[in-house]
């Protein structure tokens, strides 16, 4: 039985046993959630860019952005056959309520309710980015607002119920002490819930990074290299990935009357241009020979940004790309948002059922906690066995683990456990460290001296015994990869 | 002895300087080297007035960019990552110049290429500070000690007339020790630029932090940096206004954009530098912050010299008394002689003065320690219960941050308790002072000791009146307490660890025992949290007291010695009235019109030096 199966028995069991009681709806939804796209989270603290993020991740601008403190309501985005939004206020029934979309974002009309009687609101969206995936959005940690504030924590760390959340995108502009203290409120560390299985960290608006200089994302990209190596950091998140969520935003709706303004100041001589683009406010105010009205000179900036313009130009100027489809290429590849989409598929889409099953266990193993009952006792324990082994599981622990340092031996030692347990991503060639492509007859062999390495290993009297008992999950994983080359051949 | 007239439109400094030198002349002509004494004081500070400006804000917010902007060259180091780690006092010197300082009293000093600076401001290892600042682990520190600070010298005229530019370390989050660190040293600070960028609304902490800052700082603003690169940076700046006004705090807001500044310096373009913003920046830092501590300092010095012409002249008037009518002659000995007697009960320890501060001292002593004691015993029981429903291995660094940040924040409201029971305290044994005085004090008006201040003072904005006794203690306690001592204490923390942490990963094993078998490790986990926070709260404890301890015993020192001088000096004063009056008695009516003329042509020259002076005092 796969485990998902076994998730969905000891779920079915747990239905009776609370058949009658009021705690049926809920153990209701947690079948119907493992069924569901999985659920993402972006949070982080006020105005690091989770709006503009998620509206990079499903390539339209849905969410609303703004200079100021913006979100201030949790919302799903989630995919459907109709447009609609729908408000959950606190204690009251859902109810459906009118939007408008005009230029940009989803304007929700509240139709007066206040924002913070409105637990969540539901943007239902017929999208095919949705359709892997549900987006949260999530309002700033760190806002001026106290009931803004709390909201995200609600979200990701309630006190009485477990998370909706299947996993996090967590944005960090630089680190910071309240990021790490929000992680670790999200982890509860607890043997028993893996981690950092199922969080992935963002250096947001890493075109920001350099303040203006055109190497900023090469240096975002070291700062996220040396983040995600920090011992800190490695507890609670998989990796850390820099993202310009902007220039993804924008260059997924970019339009050619964009291109064709953007276009005038590239043609100017290089010296007015260079004086032109000094400053935000000379961009807004300079050269009114230019053909170009203030108004639409602040709607390019709001759209790219001080970096994105000057890149713009400059790649028009040498030609690098110069149609729109050709710079939406460009600058999609620099906004870092297509290496996100792979760590993204590779650590959380590929777990899905993983990941699906372990937010339903760990919510069976509270329901049963919280409220026992004659027999709850049973199901506890089948949540607890199947926790401790189903081979997945196994392998987020000790990747937990490896991650707090409790598992030690040398570097390179350790780092290919790490790979092997699936901590690149799940894909065998990943685990491998081959080559997505590579074939089938180079991966057995590579899968067969990686279980015979990990075998003396475990043996190895020297191995310590932490790496000994992390040793044998690796041969697990060894084993499971060749049984899946044998099936397919 | 001759007054020059008065010359408007000048620098207080160099008025207060010219009054000053009046007054010591004066004092050398009547042979008042005790009183010479205080005014030399006084002058040294006006040769030496520094101003300083510390430059605050979280991470990578523009700090150093706005510093260097400010002097026109590049001398803290910027980076998109490492960061600043060391506090840089950038002053006026003719020839640049640079030193380490190390901790020591008096501090350390070596000399340093400029162009080596870098590598000590930036911190070593560009590891995040996540459990406040990272430094060097006990052992290295010791092999190698890392300086507390670098000093740099530029020929720059901002610069000139004592203002120093401090660069600090980013402050981390809300709360930090760090933030609570950069608090206590503010207090130190004549102003504080609080630096936040463009990009985005002050945040919760940010303006937490603000609040608390004013409180502790006369002159606090914010500058807003980058406006060069957020277009938004006006919508920012109008909700930042709002934020503040809502705070109930006025704090202004200045946008500069130091990266238009620096161009502009390079390439000399005067429109480029006004769009920067930083004109406005440069003349609030001229007029409001250097002209506001210039002429603090000026009217304190001149102070000090109305105060000596007053003694003089109440002792020439008494003689002139003498001279004039020779019948009651005799009553003003008789009168001098009973202020004599007074002086000297004055000067004894069975004062009342004296004994007010011996008294408060000690009661101080143990109330700080009390109080202390209480906090830290408070925190040691918050954090055994957060500690009971959690897993150490999981949170020891969590607990670590958040213990500093508490223990930073209690010292510091230790600090307050001391510096403004002190500050009461200080005022009382004046009060006694001045009423044992009485008469005494009526003739010869108490002298005003704030110049002894030396430099830069805490509390600015006690009037003149209550300066006179409140200054005093506070000249000990900036020396002693405050940032110093707090970044000390955050560097405590680090020595302490959790040791080894022995959890297996058993679960991997299967179920059986598995519950019991980690409650057992993770009881043993917290027992040794436990005695990790008691272990770290018994070492502040210790620093905190024994810091406290010299401070007060300093103050207390202080104290006596400047009312002692005082009682002295009034002493003085009447021996030397009551000598002239006795002669009076005795010469002839030739030699006393004689003297009589000299003395008023004294006294007119004392009331000129004494009206001068006081145009100084009202700035
Ligand atoms: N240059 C640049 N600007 C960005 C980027 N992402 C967001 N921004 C800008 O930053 C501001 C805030 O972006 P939002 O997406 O609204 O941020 P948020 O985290 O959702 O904000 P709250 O919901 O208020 O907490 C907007 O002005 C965006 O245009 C980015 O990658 N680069
Ligand atoms: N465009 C622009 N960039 C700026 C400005 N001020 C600072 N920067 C950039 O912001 C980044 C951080 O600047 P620093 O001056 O090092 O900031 P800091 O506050 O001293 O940083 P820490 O010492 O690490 O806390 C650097 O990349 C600077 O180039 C400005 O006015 N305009
Ligand atoms: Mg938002
Ligand atoms: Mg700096």
């Amino acid at each position: 039985m796969n485990l998902l199966d076994r998730t969905r028995s000891v779920l079915d069991r747990a239905r009776q046993l609370y058949r009658g009681t009021g705690h049926e709806p809920r153990l209701a939804e947690m079948g119907e959630r493992l069924d569901e796209p999985l659920r993402v989270a972006i949070a982080g603290r006020v105005k690091a860019g989770k709006s503009t993020l998620l509206n990079a991740l499903v390539a339209d601008r849905l969410a609303p952005t703004d200079a100021g403190e913006c979100t201030r309501i949790v919302t799903w985005y989630q995919d459907g056959h109709t447009y609609q939004v729908t408000a959950h206020p606190r204690g009251e029934q859902p109810r459906q309520l009118r939007f408008h979309r005009d230029a940009g974002a989803i304007e929700v009309d509240l139709n007066g309710l206040a924002p913070e009687k409105v637990t969540s609101l539901t943007v239902t969206w017929p999208s095919q980015a949705l359709r892997t995936a549900t987006l949260i959005d999530t309002p700033g940690i760190g806002s001026l607002s106290d009931q803004v504030a709390g909201r995200a924590f609600e979200l990701l760390a309630p006190e009485d119920e477990e998370t909706p959340a299947d996993a996090v995108l967590y944005l960090l502009r630089h680190l910071h002490r309240n990021d790490l203290d929000f992680l670790r409120a999200f982890h509860d560390t607890e043997v028993s819930q893996p981690n950092p299985v199922n969080a992935i960290g963002i250096l947001s608006r890493a075109d920001e990074i350099g303040v203006g200089r055109l190497d900023s994302v090469a240096s975002a990209r070291r700062i996220a290299t040396r983040m995600a190596a920090d011992p800190n950091v490695r507890r609670v998140v998989q990796t850390v990935v820099p993202v310009a969520g902007l220039l993804a935003e924008t260059a997924a709706t970019l339009t050619e009357s964009e291109v064709a303004q953007l276009r005038k100041v590239a043609e100017l001589p290089v010296r007015e241009a260079e004086s032109l683009l000094l400053s935000a406010d000379r961009f807004v105010q300079q050269m009114p020979e230019l053909g170009l009205t203030s108004i639409e000179r602040e709607a390019l900036l709001a759209r790219f940004g001080m970096y994105g313009v000057r890149l713009v130009i400059s790649m028009m100027r040498h030609k690098v790309a110069t149609t729109a489809t050709e710079l939406a290429a460009e600058l999609t590849d620099r906004s870092g948002i297509s290496d996100l989409r792979e760590v993204l598929s590779s650590l959380f889409f590929e777990r899905r059922d993983v990941l699906k099953s372990r937010s339903a266990l760990l919510a069976l193993d509270r329901l049963t906690r919280t409220e026992p009952r004659s027999g709850s006792e049973a199901v506890a324990a089948e949540v607890e066995e199947i926790i401790a082994s189903a081979h997945p599981f196994r392998e987020l622990q000790v990747l937990s683990a490896i991650r707090a340092g409790w598992v030690t031996g040398k570097p390179d030692v350790v780092a290919e456990l790490e790979r092997l347990i699936g901590g690149a991503g799940a894909a065998t060639p990943l685990r491998l460290g081959l080559p997505a492509d590579a074939d089938d007859p180079t991966v057995a062999a590579a899968a067969g001296d990686a279980l015979a390495r990990w075998q003396r290993r475990a043996e190895n009297p020297l191995t310590g015994h932490e790496l000994a008992i992390a040793a044998r999950v690796a041969i697990r994983s060894c084993e499971g990869m060749l049984a899946a080359l044998q099936e397919r051949r | 002895m001759t007054v020059a007239p008065q010359s408007t439109n000048q620098n207080p400094i160099t008025q207060a300087a010219a009054v000053v030198d009046l007054g010591l002349s004066a004092c050398e002509a009547y042979g008042r080297d005790d009183l010479a004494g205080r005014l030399a004081a006084a002058k040294r500070s006006l040769t030496d007035p520094s101003v300083h400006i510390v430059v605050v804000g979280e991470f990578k917010q523009g700090k150093s960019s706005l510093v260097n902007a400010l002097v026109g060259a590049k001398v803290c180091p910027v980076d998109d990552d490492v960061a600043t780690a060391l506090p840089t006092y950038l002053r006026h010197g003719d020839e640049p110049a640079a030193e380490l300082i190390f901790e020591g009293d008096p501090p350390r000093r070596e000399p340093v290429e400029l162009k080596d600076i870098e590598r000590w401001i930036v911190e070593d290892d560009p590891t995040p500070r996540t459990t406040g600042v990272v430094s060097a682990p006990a052992t290295v520190r010791e092999e190698q000690p890392r300086p507390a600070g670098v000093e740099v010298r530029l020929p720059r005229r901002l610069l000139a007339g004592g203002l120093v530019l401090v660069d600090t370390p980013g402050v981390g989050g809300l709360g930090s020790a760090h933030s609570t660190a950069s608090l206590a040293a503010s207090s130190m600070a004549d102003a504080l630029l609080f630096v936040t960028d463009a990009s985005q609304e002050l945040t919760r902490s940010e303006l937490d932090f603000l609040a608390q800052a004013r409180q502790m700082c006369p002159t606090v603003v914010c500058v807003q940096t980058k406006t060069d690169f957020y277009p938004a940076w006006r919508k920012v700046r109008d909700l930042n206004q709002a934020h503040l006004t809502a705070a109930g705090t006025d704090i202004p807001i200045i946008p500069v954009s130091s990266t238009l500044r620096s161009r502009a310096v390079a390439a000399n373009d005067t429109d480029l530098n006004n769009e920067s913003g930083f004109p406005e920046l440069i003349s609030f830092i001229r007029d409001r912050v250097r002209g506001d501590a210039t002429t603090r300092l000026a009217s304190e010095a001149a102070a000090g010299v109305v105060a000596v012409a007053e003694q003089i002249i109440s002792q020439f008037e008494s003689e002139k008394a003498a001279l004039a009518d020779p019948a009651a002659a005799q009553q003003v000995v008789a009168q001098l002689t009973q202020v004599k007697e007074r002086v000297e009960a004055l000067k004894s320890a069975a004062a009342r003065w004296s004994q007010t501060l011996s008294d408060g001292i000690a009661d101080l002593t143990s109330d700080v320690e009390h109080d202390l004691k209480n906090r830290i015993r408070e925190v040691i029981a918050e954090a055994d219960r957060a500690m009971e429903d959690t897993d150490p291995a999981d949170t020891w660094a969590e607990m670590q941050s958040w213990l500093e940040s508490t223990v930073a924040g209690e010292m510091l409201a230790n600090y307050t308790l001391l510096r403004d029971r002190a500050t009461a305290l200080s005022e009382q044994v004046g009060q006694h002072f001045q009423e044992a005085s009485g008469e005494v004090l009526r003739q010869f008006p108490v002298f005003n000791p704030t110049p002894l201040a030396g430099s830069v003072d805490v509390d600015h904005n006690i009037d003149l009146e209550k300066m006179k006794v409140g200054k005093q203690a506070m000249v000990a306690l900036k020396s002693a307490y405050g940032g110093a001592i707090m970044f000390v204490m955050i560097g405590l923390m680090t020595g302490i660890t959790l040791g080894p942490i022995a959890l297996g990963i058993g679960v991997i094993m299967g179920r059986k025992g598995l519950r019991d078998e980690k409650k057992k490790q993770v009881a043993a986990r917290q027992q040794q949290a436990k005695n990790a926070v008691r272990r770290y709260c018994d070492q502040v404890s210790f620093v905190m007291g024994k810091d406290s301890r010299d401070t007060l015993r300093r103050i207390q020192r202080e104290l006596r010695d400047h009312y002692t001088a005082l009682a002295e000096e009034l002493n003085r004063s009447n021996a030397e009235a009551l000598r002239s009056a006795t002669e009076a008695t005795k010469s002839t009516q030739a030699e006393r019109d004689k003297r009589i003329k000299d003395l008023d042509a004294e006294l007119t020259r004392l009331r000129q030096l004494k009206q001068r002076a006081e145009a100084v005092t009202a700035g």
